[in-house]
């Protein structure tokens, strides 16, 4: 029997989370904007709580949830800030390759240190020429007695300037495209890396992001993550499991959008009456609406199916790619029901349609998700 | 030292508030029932005076009906506390004498040493409820109780009560009931696997003592303010000029002062 | 049958308080001619009683205060319920102060009454004692029913009006009434200080409040607030976000985790308005808000709005004070 009720922890948990975002999350989120100043202290604050490493097994100091938890977290977080969010799941990106390639020594050595303390992780997979085509990256690891040494650059990489620990992603011969690429984990002191300045971003701007350079940084065999030629796998399984929850994150600044227009619409007089009253914004309310129940069901629908066991590629390329089209349109929406005052920065709506403008590109950009969706989608036909 | 801590399920303080179909009490429709408010206060500040004094134990208790008084004693679970009492009602009863009664029974037959609760709810402001369960447990009870610390050496607490016009400074042995204002410090926020482990946690259930269902203070009706206009107001070209009207109006129109 | 009241009054500087004052204001409508009994807690003073006596009050005892050196409520309810089951009292009547509340709960519970703190109106019906009371920070009112034989009702100060003096007051019959003194070896007040105002009246009963928030920009341009409020001989308050700064003490905040205050004017200075203050400050009878943020929540709950830098509008707000009163 199909049940869209939470459970009584599920109702916990999300309570937990919202409380979180709108005390301490939301109040600064203007101020974090405007300036792109990274609040490591509510980054801290969020590790205290338990909403940082969310996907990480209780035994290694991690929160242990499944997905469909983790989703319900993320859509409470975003709605509050995305940016921060995304800060504050980068590690769960990061940590996954080691959830599913390392052996039980490894996790023992990197995750309990890490969870036990406020850290934070970098996954590295993007490169300068390109992310989509991640088959093609250009970082280099060449043997070196039992070392690799990485050399190359990485790019748009979540909380670098900041991460004690980085999960790398380079190949030992870029002529065997996926097949030669091999996961490592680097720490920050490794000698050799180097993260270079913060950009400055569009939106997310509670978020660092920088590029990280490799320059000959010797990694141990002892450090790389499964076999030599695993990573492409590892990277496309990672990515299968963090997908959803950027449709997680879609949701909340649809909802964090819808919340503001349907207020605004209801206090906002013009021809003598509130704009809700004018069936113009009516239609825009219930457009906004629509997509934000889609967005929601897609999420929790793809989350359950891998919750279920099943890899959800089909579902979780359905609802991220849906999702983040969807927050574009709703904070677009939102923007136009303020009318002249939702494009000023003073109120908060703006920042929405730049936030929601990211999750659209990142995590596999959604005319990589289209693709996906329907080569899954084919298969079923062939 | 056993550590009671009296709390209350209020609504969510981001409720709208409605009135109900027949007038009389809040609509409790669709109303989320928290932990909220002096209680955080109480909860927190028995948790430090157990970090400080070893071997004490902090057990919460809720007066009211399901699912809302087992609710907030899970959040008081997940915040530290080391058991917890749901004394049920089948009715919600908002007469803080009533209150205060049904806690007593239950509290007069246990080893409470010092019992704390906040100074009043979030919803009702009565503040009844501490100085009643001290009078009827027969243990001195302060309200508006800030600073509160545990001296050892000495066996006694001491204590800041805030009246209107000073800041009193207080010395008790136990055992003693307090209407707490403020905690040392903001309350703790439960962790998420705290919150998770609280949901498998016991509550111990017993029934409000008879005689502990009728109130005496009965809701008649509950009225919600017409809406404020907002301020009107005042235009000027100079600051001076500001202060001019704004001074004119205060003393002609609304007559605060001469 | 006319019902037989007392009123329990407070003492500040040997004189009732305005609010024990409005207290037998209150007694003397509900019961139009019939005899009221006052009770005064403290040591006896001849002129405080007579005072008291033209504001409605027929009979005035007084209770010493418990030899702890401090006010305990428990301590003086043993005493109380011989005197009220002397006078066959069905109402008590006191101030909603700190005090007064925790007077009221230990009575009320151990003469077994119905009770009410915060109340802004109180008529009699064929029901009971109807009270109302504003609830969740000012953001409702509910009307309650005493119904037993037996209230103890709390009365907000400056809700309601000062008492007309009578002409011909009666001979105050004083009578001292000695607390006995449970707990001798229990509470012990140490000490005391009064709360920091700015110099000002106190913040728990000025009736005009000046208060400065985060928008006052630092600690040496909150002493503009003080001068207004010296000005006004106004109590100065503050908001979380100033207590939090360290610009001023916490005893000066207003809001959820400070101080409740209803004066009769309140002037919120660069405060935005978060709920955790309004419920602070939404009793005081006049509110005007001084904000450069002309969509500051504030300005909802206000009565009077200057948007403007305040850097210059409240120097002169303190000059045209100053000019109008003449100093």
């Amino acid at each position: 029997m199909v049940d869209f009720s939470l459970t009584p922890d599920q109702e916990s948990l999300r309570e937990l989370a919202r409380k979180f975002a709108r005390s301490e999350m939301a109040p600064r989120a203007a101020e974090v904007d405007r300036t792109g100043r990274f609040p490591e202290e509510i980054y801290r604050k969020a590790w205290e709580l338990g909403l940082m490493n969310l996907n990480v097994p209780a035994e290694f100091g991690g929160t242990g949830l499944g997905l469909f938890d983790q989703c319900l977290i993320v859509e409470e977080l975003a709605y509050a800030c995305a940016g921060m969010t995304t800060s504050i799941i980068a590690n769960c990106l990061a940590l996954e390759p080691i959830l599913l390639g390392a052996t039980p020594e490894q996790k023992e050595r990197w995750l309990r240190p890490f969870c036990a303390d406020y850290h934070l992780a970098s996954f590295c997979l993007t490169e300068p020429s390109g992310g989509s085509d991640a088959a093609a990256l250009k970082t280099r690891a060449r043997r070196s007695g039992d070392d690799y040494l990485l050399t190359g650059e990485k790019c748009f990489i979540t909380n670098a300037p900041h991460a004690a620990l980085f999960t790398v992603f380079a190949t030992l011969d870029p002529a065997l495209r996926h097949k030669g690429i091999t996961a490592f984990v680097v720490p920050r002191d490794a000698v050799g890396l180097v993260p270079g300045r913060e950009e400055e971003k569009m939106g997310h701007r509670a978020s660092a992001t920088s590029t990280v350079r490799f320059d000959e940084v010797r990694v141990p065999a002892a450090d790389r993550l499964g076999a030599e030629g695993e990573g492409f796998s590892l990277a496309m399984r990672t990515l299968d499991q963090t997908r959803t929850p950027i449709g997680a994150m879609a949701t909340g600044i649809s909802q964090a959008a819808l919340d503001l227009a349907a207020r605004y619409a209801l206090q906002r007089t013009t021809f003598g009456k509130p704009i809700a009253e004018h069936q113009a914004i009516q239609a825009k309310l219930a457009t906004m609406a629509q997509q934000l129940t889609a967005s929601r069901l897609l999420t929790w629908l793809a989350a359950w199916t891998i919750d279920g066991g099943a890899r959800g590629t089909l579902e979780s390329s359905i609802a991220k790619c849906f999702s983040s089209d969807a927050a574009l349109r709703v904070a677009d929406e939102a923007i136009q029901t303020f009318g002249g005052y939702g494009y000023m920065k003073e109120y908060p709506v703006e920042k929405l349609l730049r936030d929601a403008k990211l999750t659209q590109i990142y995590e596999g950009a959604n005319e990589i998700q289209r693709i996906v969706t329907a080569r899954e989608l084919l298969k079923r036909y062939a | 030292m056993e550590i009671a801590v009296c709390v209350k399920p209020v609504p969510d303080p981001d409720t709208r508030l409605r009135a109900s179909p027949d007038q009389r009490t809040l609509d409790p429709e669709g109303v989320k029932y928290v932990l909220a408010g002096y209680d955080e206060s109480a909860v927190e500040q028995g948790l430090l005076l157990r970090e400080q004094i070893p071997g004490s134990a902090v057990r919460a208790f809720a007066f009211g009906p399901a699912p809302r008084a087992p609710e907030i004693l899970r959040s008081c679970l997940a915040l530290g506390c080391d058991s917890a009492t749901h004394v049920a009602a089948n009715e919600p009863v908002d007469d803080p004498l009533v209150v205060a009664a049904a806690l007593g029974t239950v509290l007069g037959s246990r080893p409470a040493d010092l019992i704390l609760v906040g100074k009043q709810a979030l919803d009702d402001e009565e503040g009844l409820v501490a100085p009643a369960l001290g009078a009827l447990l027969d243990r001195p009870s302060f309200s508006s109780v800030t600073d509160l610390r545990w001296s050892p050496d000495r066996a006694r607490f001491s204590f800041r009560r805030s009246t209107e016009v000073e800041v009193e400074r207080w010395e008790a042995p136990p055992p003693l009931v307090l209407g707490l204002q403020q905690a040392w410090n903001d309350p703790r926020t439960a962790k998420l696997p705290n919150v998770l482990k609280a949901r498998r946690m016991p509550i111990e259930s017993v029934p409000a003592a008879p005689g502990a269902a009728a109130g005496r203070s009965v809701p008649l009706r509950f009225d919600l303010p017409a809406p404020r206009a907002g301020a009107r107001m005042i235009e000027y070209s100079t600051p001076a000029e500001a202060a001019e009207r704004l001074v004119r109006i205060l003393r002609e129109e609304a007559k605060v002062f001469p | 049958m006319t019902p037989a009241i007392l009123v329990i009054g407070e003492l500040r500087e040997d004189k009732p308080t305005d609010a024990s004052r409005e207290a037998a204001g209150v007694a003397r409508r509900l019961v139009g001619d019939a005899p009221v009994m006052g009770l005064l807690i403290g040591s006896p003073v001849e002129p405080a009683a007579a005072g008291w006596c033209r504001d409605g009050v027929d009979t005035v005892r007084w209770l010493a205060e418990p030899p702890a050196g401090g006010r305990l409520a428990g301590a003086l309810v043993p005493s109380l319920l011989a005197l009220l089951s002397e006078g066959s009292i069905e109402l008590v009547l006191l101030p909603s102060t700190g005090f007064g509340r925790e007077l009221a709960g230990a009575l009320a519970a151990r003469w077994d009454a119905g009770a009410a703190t915060g109340v802004t109106a109180i008529t009699r019906t064929a029901e009971g004692w109807e009270v109302r009371r504003p609830v969740f920070g000012g953001r409702a009112t509910e009307t309650r029913i005493l119904s037993g034989p037996r209230a103890v009702v709390a009365l907000r100060p400056r809700s309601f009006p000062a008492p007309e003096p009578r002409e011909a007051p009666a001979a105050a019959a004083v009578q001292a009434v000695v607390a006995p003194g449970p707990w001798a070896a229990g509470p012990t007040r140490i000490g005391s200080e009064p709360v920091v105002s700015g110099g000002g009246p106190a913040l728990g009963d000025a009736p005009i409040v000046v208060a400065g928030g985060r928008g006052v920009g630092s600690s040496d341009q909150f002493r503009l607030i003080e001068e207004l409020a010296g000005a006004l001989d106004a109590a100065v308050g503050a908001s979380r976000a100033v207590t939090d700064a360290g610009w001023r003490p916490a005893s000066l905040q207003v809001g959820q985790t400070g101080r409740t205050v209803t004066p009769q004017l309140y002037i919120a200075v660069g405060i935005s308005g978060a709920i955790q203050h309004v419920v602070g400050m939404i009793g005081s009878r006049v509110i005007v808000a001084i904000n450069s943020d002309p969509s500051a929540p504030i300005f909802k709950v206000a009565d009077y709005g200057i948007v403007g830098d305040l850097l210059q509008i409240v120097p002169a707000l303190t000059a045209e004070i100053r000019r109008v009163r003449g100093r």
